[in-house]
Order: structure tokens, then C-alpha cells, then sequence
């Protein structure tokens, strides 16, 4: 797509332009004007001449007089559209005849030349016709873009729900089959395990896309007020600790001031950093260290969440944020038969169960409804931070409102 | 006395393995299991199965293939081409059904193609066959 767009924008491409006119004087004019432009100019004396022409030669614009023996210009009008709606079409008109100009414009014209014009009127709505006809293509471009964003992003959906199904259907199916010969007695009540983690996978995943589809053409944000971000952060780290205990993982806040208010939703902020932390977590090391850390900046508070985690290539970065991305774990990191997301209770590690693939999608998709920013910054084998800022809220706390949660 | 056939297993889900490595073992095949292709393609010069398994969308979205076109068109593997590859996956289409109008779909087209999660009675006795065929061959 980025070839592409260089292409279609490239200047050293000259567009080509056909013009339609019964009078020599005009064909001429208009030749020499839009040649000296840089355009390549194929000229014609008559509406059926000048439509095999356009068809032949599919110009980026036509200039086409209205007023011309035979085929009339409106005719030509509607028969070029015919060939292509993306010809943008300029008419040539007396004075006597706007009115059909009018005409002309309701049935696809982009715009009209009154007669006589000056050589820089042709050229400024020759450019602008111009510009607009790729200002079109471009959106068409990402329209075909996102259609086929969409249905890769169906495809693999669909498969991230069918593996958990699979997985569990077959467990079940080799559990009955097996049964009598005793023979997977032992993997029993692992098997058993493993099912209730992949169904609760699967219902993860049905929350997650729910989510994101919810916020598509509509928005997550439900109320917006001024929220106290300290406890809510500190209330996130509270929860995980058992979690991180389990990974061997630290976890810190650094909240030195009283208060990190911002204008936004509770839930919608509570959920965007719970990911943040969840992920920082998960991608760690065994040691390692969480810190969550808050700061003021003009106009906005800015949160870090900081991991000593395998960091993220230059590479996967502008990645990260794209659905069911996942970083590739480095087979060195973590203790070498998994990587580390069983939380040390039966299974072993398993890739796929350390989140959806949706959660930093979901971040991002959260910050900018919230008018802030999410940003990355990270180094192999060091660690990553994750730097969220969202807009400050400058009226005081409404004090009924806080004080039971600080 | 004839040794007994194995099976390679190559998928990245842990729990797909597992299961699938059991009914196996269940029917009495030595099994052996890769989580990954590069460790699969790995596995299979260690040990040359008799047969392989391979998923199709592990770390890439078609590892799977271009595992298959390994084994099947590589130089390097060319000792292991004739072992039968079934693939298995949760996409529904055979590589032929998705890739037909490809002139390169040979490269993806397995032995078998079973989509999961598999009707064991239908797995077992493809796993059978091939085995047989390879058993009956050397």
C-alpha cells in the first residue's frame, strides 16, 4: 500500500488530460496552457471522437465544452462517468449558458469554466479537480485497506476461538475413549485443569472482542468526571500481587504527589491499566520488577508502567498496538521448558494463556477516546515502559465523591 | 519383531499435543512432539518418523505450510520427503480450497488434510494408512 501511494502521488508521473471542444481557437489555447503545466494533453473536436479517446487513453480529467454539434456535452458527461467516475470532469461554457452548467455539475461535473477564462483560471480548476480526484483515490485505497484488514482480522479471530474449542473438545474426546483403559487416569485431573483454563481463555477472548467491537463506530467512554488515578493504580497493584509473587516478580509505585486527577471514565481507566500491568508481568523475568510510576506534566498526567522484561525489537514496536500481535519470545528468556505464564500451578507455561492479543489494542483504542496519548519505549534485554498521558483534570475533588476510595 | 511406527506431532498448542499424543500412544504409536516448526523440522532429522502431524497456524499464520513445502521440496530434507504429512488445523478449507487457483499449491498440499478438532476414528485410521505405506515401502 505505501508503494502504492508513492506512485499515485509521484509528481514525475505526468497526468494525462483530454479536452473536448468544437472551436480550434479553445483546443489550442488549452493545449498549450496545460501543457506548459505539465500535463500531457490529447485534444478533440467532437463529443464521439472525444469519448473513444477517453476511453482509450483514461485520463485523470476531461475538459469538456458543453455547447458542441453532434454528441452535446452533457451527453459526453454522462458517457464518460460511464467509463470511469474517477475522470474528474471540467466544463467550458458561455455565459449564456450557466444554467446548463448547473445541469452539468448535478450529473457529475466537478466544476465549470466560464468562457472566455484566463490561462491561470483553467490551471487552478484543473489542480484542484486534480487534487480532489486523489484525495478520492487515497480514501478508496484505504477503504479496500480496512476490507482487507477486517477480514484478516475475521480469520484469525475465528481461529483464536476455535483453538481453545479444539483443545478442549479433544481433551474430553480422548478422556471418554481412553476411560477404560486406564491408561490417562493420571493426566485426568490435569486434563480437567487445562480445560477450565482454556474455556476461561476462550470467554476472555469473547469479553475482549466485545469490547473492541463495542467501541467500533461507537465509544467505550460512558461517563466522563474527574477520576483520582493514585488509588486506582494502587488498587491494581494490590490485586496482582499474589500473581506476581507467583512469577517471582516485584511490584512498586512511585506516586510521590497527592493527586494524579484526570477528566475520563473509571472503568475505561481502570481496564487500560490493568492490561498494562497484566503484560508487564507476564513479559518479565523471573526477579524482575514492575514499577508503576506518576508524574504531572502541563496539562496532563502522565503514568508509566515499566517492566525488566525481554523488551520489544525496534520492529515489533509499530506493531504492537495491532490486533493479536504478539512479540516473539526469545527461547533464552524464562527457565527454558515454558515461558513462565502457568503461574506455577500445574500446565506449564503456554503462550497463548498469557492474554488475548486484544488488551493493547484495547489501551490504545481507550487513550484516544480519552484524548490522551499511549506511548512505547523499549530496549532488548533491558525492559520496556509504557507511557500513558491523559489530560489533567484542574477542578478540585468534589470531596463526597473521593474520599471513601483514597 | 517390528519396531513400532512413530509419529511426529508438530503444533504449537500444549494441549493439543497432549491430547493427541495420548491417543496415539493409546494405539500403540511411539509419538514424538514439536512445538514449534523449526523444532519440528529439527526433530525430524533426529529421529525420522514414520509419520507427521502438523498444525498449520502456529507463530506465523502458516507456518505450517511452508513446513510442508520444507519436507516435500527442500534439498536439505530431501532424505524425509516421502514421509506423509497430516496436516490439521482449525481453518476449514484444504490448502487446495484456499490456494487452488495458485500454480505453487502443490508446495502446501499435504498427504492428508483433517480439521480439528479431529474425529479420532478418522485420525487413527489415517495414521494408520500412513504408516502402513511407509512400513510397506522401506
Amino acid at each position: 500500500m505505501v508503494a502504492g501511494d508513492v506512485v499515485a502521488g509521484s509528481p514525475a508521473e505526468r497526468e494525462r488530460i483530454v479536452v473536448i471542444d468544437d472551436d480550434y481557437a479553445m483546443r489550442l489555447s488549452c493545449h498549450q496552457i496545460l501543457t506548459k503545466s505539465g500535463f500531457e494533453v490529447e485534444t478533440f473536436e467532437d463529443g464521439s471522437q472525444g469519448l473513444v479517446g477517453v476511453a482509450e487513453l483514461r485520463p485523470s480529467l476531461v475538459v469538456v465544452d458543453l455547447k458542441m454539434p453532434g454528441l452535446s456535452g452533457m451527453d459526453v458527461i454522462r458517457r464518460v462517468r460511464e467509463i470511469d467516475p474517477g475522470i474528474v470532469l471540467v466544463v467550458i461554457t458561455g455565459y449564456a449558458t450557466i444554467g446548463t452548467a448547473v445541469e452539468a455539475m448535478k450529473s457529475g461535473a466537478y466544476d465549470f469554466l466560464p468562457k472566455p477564462f484566463k490561462p491561470e483560471e483553467l490551471r487552478l480548476i484543473v489542480s484542484r479537480g486534480l487534487e480532489r480526484r486523489q484525495l478520492h483515490r487515497k480514501s478508496r485505497e484505504l477503504e479496500v485497506e480496512r476490507e482487507l484488514m477486517k477480514r484478516r482480522f475475521i480469520s484469525f479471530m475465528t481461529h483464536q476461538l476455535k483453538s481453545p474449542l479444539a483443545a478442549v473438545h479433544q481433551y474430553l474426546d480422548v478422556l471418554k475413549r481412553l476411560e477404560s483403559t486406564g491408561e490417562v487416569a493420571a493426566q485426568r485431573a490435569e486434563w480437567l485443569d487445562r480445560c477450565l483454563t482454556r474455556t476461561a481463555e476462550l470467554r476472555n477472548l469473547i469479553d475482549d472482542w466485545l469490547l473492541l467491537a463495542k467501541a467500533e463506530g461507537s465509544t467505550l467512554v460512558a461517563k466522563r468526571e474527574r477520576v483520582e488515578l493514585a488509588p486506582v493504580l494502587e488498587g491494581l497493584v494490590a490485586s496482582y500481587e499474589e500473581r506476581a509473587r507467583a512469577a517471582e516478580v516485584t511490584l512498586a509505585t512511585e506516586l510521590e504527589g497527592a493527586s494524579y486527577a484526570v477528566v475520563g471514565d473509571r472503568n475505561c481507566v481502570a481496564v487500560l491499566f490493568d492490561n498494562l500491568i497484566t503484560n508487564a508481568i507476564a513479559y518479565n523475568r523471573r526477579g524482575g520488577a514492575v514499577t508503576v510510576a506518576a508524574r504531572h506534566e502541563p496539562g496532563e498526567v502522565v503514568v508509566e508502567v515499566r517492566d525488566t522484561g525481554p523488551g520489544i525489537p525496534e520492529e515489533a514496536v509499530g506493531l504492537l498496538f495491532e490486533e493479536f500481535f504478539r512479540v516473539r519470545r526469545s527461547a533464552g528468556d524464562g527457565s527454558g521448558n515454558g515461558e513462565g505464564a502457568g503461574n506455577g500451578t500445574g500446565g506449564g507455561g503456554y503462550r497463548g494463556l498469557e492474554g488475548t492479543g486484544l488488551g493493547l489494542a484495547i489501551c490504545k483504542r481507550i487513550v484516544a477516546e480519552h484524548g490522551g496519548g499511549i506511548a512505547v519505549e523499549s530496549e532488548v534485554g533491558v525492559g520496556t515502559i509504557f507511557r500513558v498521558s491523559l489530560p489533567a483534570c484542574a477542578e478540585p475533588a468534589a470531596r463526597s465523591d473521593e474520599g471513601s476510595e483514597a | 519383531m517390528e519396531t513400532r511406527a512413530t509419529v511426529l506431532v508438530i503444533d504449537d498448542d500444549p494441549d493439543f499435543r497432549a491430547s493427541v499424543k495420548a491417543m496415539l500412544e493409546g494405539a500403540g504409536y511411539g509419538v514424538d512432539v514439536a512445538g514449534s516448526g523449526r523444532e519440528g523440522l529439527r526433530k525430524l532429522r533426529e529421529h525420522r518418523p514414520d509419520a507427521i502431524v502438523l498444525d498449520v497456524m502456529m507463530e506465523s499464520i502458516a507456518e505450517g505450510y511452508a513446513v510442508n513445502q520444507a519436507i516435500k521440496f527442500q534439498p536439505e530434507f530431501e532424505p524425509y520427503a516421502d514421509i506423509p504429512i497430516v496436516m490439521v488445523s482449525s481453518i476449514q478449507e484444504t490448502p487446495d480450497e484456499r490456494f487452488g487457483r495458485s500454480s505453487d499449491v502443490e508446495m502446501v498440499r499435504p498427504n492428508r488434510y483433517l480439521t480439528k478438532p479431529l474425529d479420532m476414528p478418522v485420525f487413527l485410521e489415517v495414521v494408520a494408512k500412513a504408516t502402513r505405506r511407509r512400513s510397506a515401502a522401506t
